[in-house]
């Protein structure tokens, strides 16, 4: 193996000279070497080396062990690494942006959903069919989103725009189906997490051809692609045929993707990390790139698994390895981005073409009475299972209404907050993408909180509020100290904050696949129920939201120029200037504490500045309130919806929220085309 | 210690007694102690709501009708027996159960968990809470499902039943036990298993509500590894070999996918139990539930070892 390495460190364009990449995948070549040795040692030692990777010995438990688990395992993790980095740097260099992966597409959200359907639904005589059900899932997945985003002037980012809105589709669809299968959620949850556990070769033999295929197809495409790295207009004129190549290795990263993904489940951030980092570490060249990226990847996902597997045999509840990935992977990155040189132009710039749908005062008007209505119908209107019913004046009614309030009320403010939150960090950071999420913040709180529960157990809620957001404001002081270094840099904050978003999340995770019964309600929870609030929380979450909106209003000259890029306030001498702080700073206590109401909802705070700008609310105050119009209003509709939909079952508001924004935005994005 | 309680009772029966006589003309609260300190009603509650199916099997069992159930289509896949009543309200989701609902069901008891903890003020205010905790992984599950049945039963004024039901289980216990004994042989060992998925299986040891039932019944658990709260410990395959000469039950259901790819994987087929045919099938049981999901483990087990391997 480590002569490939060097083959691969010969054509890379570097010869004679050790540049980083080649460090890099030298060093984690030596690991997997190491690793094999260590697995080897017994059976080295003994002579019996080849019997136990050939035939090995029926009656040795020992011997069948090595051959039919840890073998196939050893052989997956690189399959699977090499797989995913080789797919994420194709994407990347397709879509010319560093926060893309092969999750981004929806890809992985779409085979997680065929597999949840097809394993809980299906009888066991349609199994033949299962992995061509989950690639189907992908690729379908893969559809919707190139139809939403074919024929638009900036394709690289509505397809990862699309792809993002695929994905909380598909993501909300799973966690509902699985919100109604609790039973088998904890199988599932390990599946998601990324489970590496092999038991005989079925799942390699499945993964490798495809994932041979899938390399040799790219690779050949490697050179036209590298025209396509020097942006459309060049490319065309070079007579490269933009829309079929990219359709092409998109299509080839899919296939690659969804063949891991059914065998071993989530291992998401190689995808993302290892393209990334070899790039800032110097590789432009997306054929070097892909090369490099196939080894890295590989020997990468040997060593996690390897210390995953040291960890595992320490007994008790085993580590999925996809989590631990990101884990390792995301202070790597971090790490990484210190010395970054990472390509230019991402969406800073972006000015896709979206018209004024309906006038500003009208759509402003039609919302606020939808608002009141709809608060009205909320406290007043249920189902019971059999049709509509309407409070009538009895003994229980006034009880009854103060916890439809609660929750209404809960799950508007938390609207609100977010929607404020993201239109900040949208503003302040230039990125459409961004969201409270992606500064690490919701998953931070989230993750504090869980770890509060998991500690001290249920029942003190005001104590579990301050521990998540000392959780949340910590996280973002973490970042802000990482970035100190860059000069007008948004973008290094946004990638800062999705690897740590990576970190907590994976920790979320792990924390979840060995939950038992408490993971349906943690789980509940994360995907943003209103269920646990009460009055007097709502009521210091809304003073807190009503306070910082008025300031970010108020705000909202300095906003303006900041998210033009021509900021002139005075540097902190962080990298970002004190404005850009103090509004980071707001948007992320407003995302805390909507997190602490009812969990991190992963919607709105994207969503609902995205929907404003596209209605045509520009300048930053309109923005704002427009924002806070559009995320009060579909968390009232989520929230009612919520609690009537499926009576008596109580859905999670957040994950209805997804439902509801996703789908309007996939009909608008289609009807607009 | 104990010479002071030896002074002590025989004052407090004293006590009681007096208090006993008193209370024919004002009844006296009944008092229970749960995760929430004690907890005082007036009278025997007659409308219980019940959001944890060992709850609502417990009440079932004590010959009392639950008037609101959580998840009760779930229940019927998981837990099975004992029957549900005719009519009662469904709650939804355990981990979220409807309080409009759990309004409108009018009860005058709710069991709850404590992993359901912060949603207690809300369900105070409907009614009052007997908060219980069911696994502690410290202590055996069995002998915390009795002492919880004990609980419901005071709570509905069913001391008598729940008495008469647990000396019949006690019988029938050693009764199952010697049953198996005899169909595996001296020797033997069992463990109980289930499957996460073709790679994962969870393995029950003796403080979970199987293998302490089991342990009531003279029954030896094979498994002595590491547990979580449950009382299960969870890996792949592996951790199944150092007991592969023992006897091996697997739990139901299980995705017919899940169990047909396991079934067949090589490394299940060398283990000794496969080869030795030592493997059965048991019928769907609750294995987290209280004391009549515990008899009926027992019962199924012991006809599935009966029948023989699968």
């Amino acid at each position: 193996m480590s002569n490939s390495v060097l083959q691969a460190s010969g054509r890379s364009g570097f010869p004679g000279t050790l540049s980083i990449p080649a460090i890099l995948t030298g060093i984690l070549g030596l690991l997997t070497l190491a690793v094999l040795v260590i697995d080897f040692w017994p059976y080295l030692a003994g002579g019996q080396a080849t019997q136990a990777l050939f035939s090995p010995d029926e009656t040795d438990f020992d011997q069948i062990l090595f051959h039919y688990s840890t073998l196939p395992r050893l052989a997956m993790a690189f399959l699977c690494g090499a797989g995913l980095a080789l797919a994420g740097a194709a994407i990347q260099t397709v879509l010319r942006n560093p926060l893309a992966s092969p999750t981004t597409l929806g890809v992985g959200a779409g085979v997680e959903f065929a597999l949840t359907l097809f394993v809980l639904l299906a009888p066991a005589s349609l199994a033949m069919f299962q992995e061509a059900f989950a690639l189907a899932g992908g690729l379908i997945a893969l559809a919707a989103v190139y139809l939403i985003a074919a024929n638009r002037g900036n394709a690289t980012l509505w397809l990862i725009l699309a792809g993002m809105i695929v994905n909380l589709l598909l993501q909300s669809g799973s966690q509902i189906i699985l919100l109604f299968n609790e039973q088998y959620l904890q199988s599932i949850f390990m599946w998601g997490a990324g489970d590496l556990a092999q038991n005989g070769w079925e799942d390699t033999q499945f993964v490798w051809p495809r994932v041979l295929i899938g390399m040799i197809a790219i690779l050949a495409l490697s050179r036209p692609l590298d025209l396509l790295a020097l942006g459309d207009d060049t490319a065309s004129s070079l007579g490269a045929k933009v829309t079929v190549l990219r359709l092409l290795i998109l299509g080839l990263a899919v296939f690659i993707t969804a063949s891991v993904i059914s065998a071993a489940g989530m291992i998401g951030f190689v995808g993302l990390a290892i393209p990334a980092a070899l790039r800032i570490a110097g590789l432009s060249r997306s054929r070097d790139l892909m090369i490099y990226s196939v080894f890295t990847g590989g020997f990468a996902l040997v060593v996690i698994d390897f210390l995953v597997r040291q960890f595992n045999e320490f007994g008790g509840d085993p580590l999925p390895t996809g989590a631990a990935t990101a884990l390792f992977g995301a202070p790597f990155i971090i790490f990484m981005l210190r010395k970054a040189r990472i390509m230019p132009g991402s969406q800073s710039d972006d000015q896709h073409r979206d018209q004024q749908i309906v006038s500003k005062t009208a759509l402003s008007i039609t919302l606020s009475l939808s608002l009141v209505i709809g608060v009205v119908f909320s406290l007043f209107v249920s189902l019971d299972g059999n049709g509509f019913v309407v409070l009538g004046w009895q003994d229980s009614s006034f009880d009854i209404l103060i916890g439809r309030s609660e929750r209404t009320f809960a799950a508007m403010i938390c609207g609100a907050a977010l929607a404020v939150s993201g239109t900040l960090i949208q503003r302040v950071g230039r990125n459409p993408l961004a969201s409270p999420e992606i500064t690490g913040v919701s998953s931070a709180t989230a993750l504090a909180m869980i770890m509060a529960l998991a500690i001290f157990g249920f029942g003190q809620r005001a104590e579990l509020m301050v521990i998540g957001a000392a959780g949340g404001i910590a996280s973002l002081l973490v970042l802000l100290a990482l970035c100190r270094k860059f000069t007008h840099a948004p973008h290094y904050m946004l990638l800062n904050g999705l690897a740590m978003t990576a970190i907590l999340g994976a920790i979320v995770r792990i924390v979840l696949t060995r939950g038992g019964t408490q993971t349906s309600m943690l789980m509940s929870w994360l995907a943003g129920t209103t269920y646990f609030t009460n009055m007097d929380e709502v009521m210091i979450v809304a003073a807190v939201t009503g306070v910082l909106l008025v300031v970010a209003i108020a705000l909202k000259r300095p906003l303006e120029l900041a998210s033009l890029g021509t900021d002139q306030s005075v540097s902190l001498g962080l990298g970002i200037s004190g404005f850009q702080f103090a509004m980071m700073l707001l948007a992320a206590i407003l995302a805390a504490s909507a997190t602490l109401l009812v969990g991190p909802l992963s919607f709105v705070g994207l969503m609902a500045p995205h929907l404003a700008r596209v209605a045509g609310y520009r300048l930053a105050g309109g923005h704002l309130l427009g924002a806070v119009l559009i995320g009060v209003n579909v968390m009232m509709v989520a929230e009612w919806l919520a609690r009537n939909m499926i009576y008596p079952a109580q859905l999670p508001t957040g994950l209805i929220a997804a439902l509801i924004g996703t789908s309007y935005f996939l009909i608008l994005a289609v009807r607009k085309r | 210690m104990n010479i002071l309680r030896a002074l002590v009772c025989p004052v407090l029966l004293c006590a009681a007694l007096i208090g006993a006589h008193a209370s024919t003309a004002i009844a006296d609260p009944i008092e229970i102690e749960h995760e929430r300190g004690t907890l005082r009603l007036n009278t025997p509650a007659t409308r219980v709501a019940t959001i944890n199916w060992a709850f609502t099997e417990s009440v079932i069992a004590l010959g009392l009708d639950p008037v609101a159930i959580a998840d009760p289509q779930d229940y019927v896949d998981w837990v099975a027996k004992p029957d549900l009543p005719q009519s009662f309200v469904d709650l939804g989701q355990r981990s979220s159960p409807n309080l409009e609902a759990l309004r409108a069901s009018k009860p005058d008891l709710i069991i709850s968990v404590p992993d359901l903890g912060m949603s207690y003020e809300k369900l105070a205010a409907i009614a009052p809470v007997l908060e219980l905790r069911l696994f502690d992984g410290k202590r055996p599950a069995f002998e915390t499902a009795r002492e919880v049945f004990g609980k419901i039963a005071k709570a509905t004024g069913r001391e008598a039943e729940a008495k008469a039901y647990l000396a019949e289980f006690d019988q029938e216990l050693i009764k199952y036990g010697d049953r198996i004994k005899t169909a595996i042989g001296p020797d033997q060992t069992i463990n109980v298993v289930f499957f996460f998925d073709e790679s994962n299986v969870g393995i029950f040891a003796d403080i979970s509500l199987p293998g302490s039932v089991m342990t009531a019944m003279g029954v030896p658990v094979a498994y002595d590894g590491e547990v979580n709260k449950w009382g299960f410990g969870r890996g792949g395959l592996e951790i199944l070999a150092p007991y592969a000469k023992e006897t091996l039950v697997y739990t139901n259901p299980v995705p017919e996918i899940v169990l047909d790819k396991l079934l067949n994987s090589p490394i299940w087929k060398v283990m000794d139990f496969t080869r030795n045919n030592r493997v059965y099938e048991l019928p769907v049981v609750w294995a987290y539930g209280g004391v009549p999901s515990g008899l009926r483990f027992a019962k199924l087990l012991t006809e599935t070892i009966e029948n023989g391997p699968q």
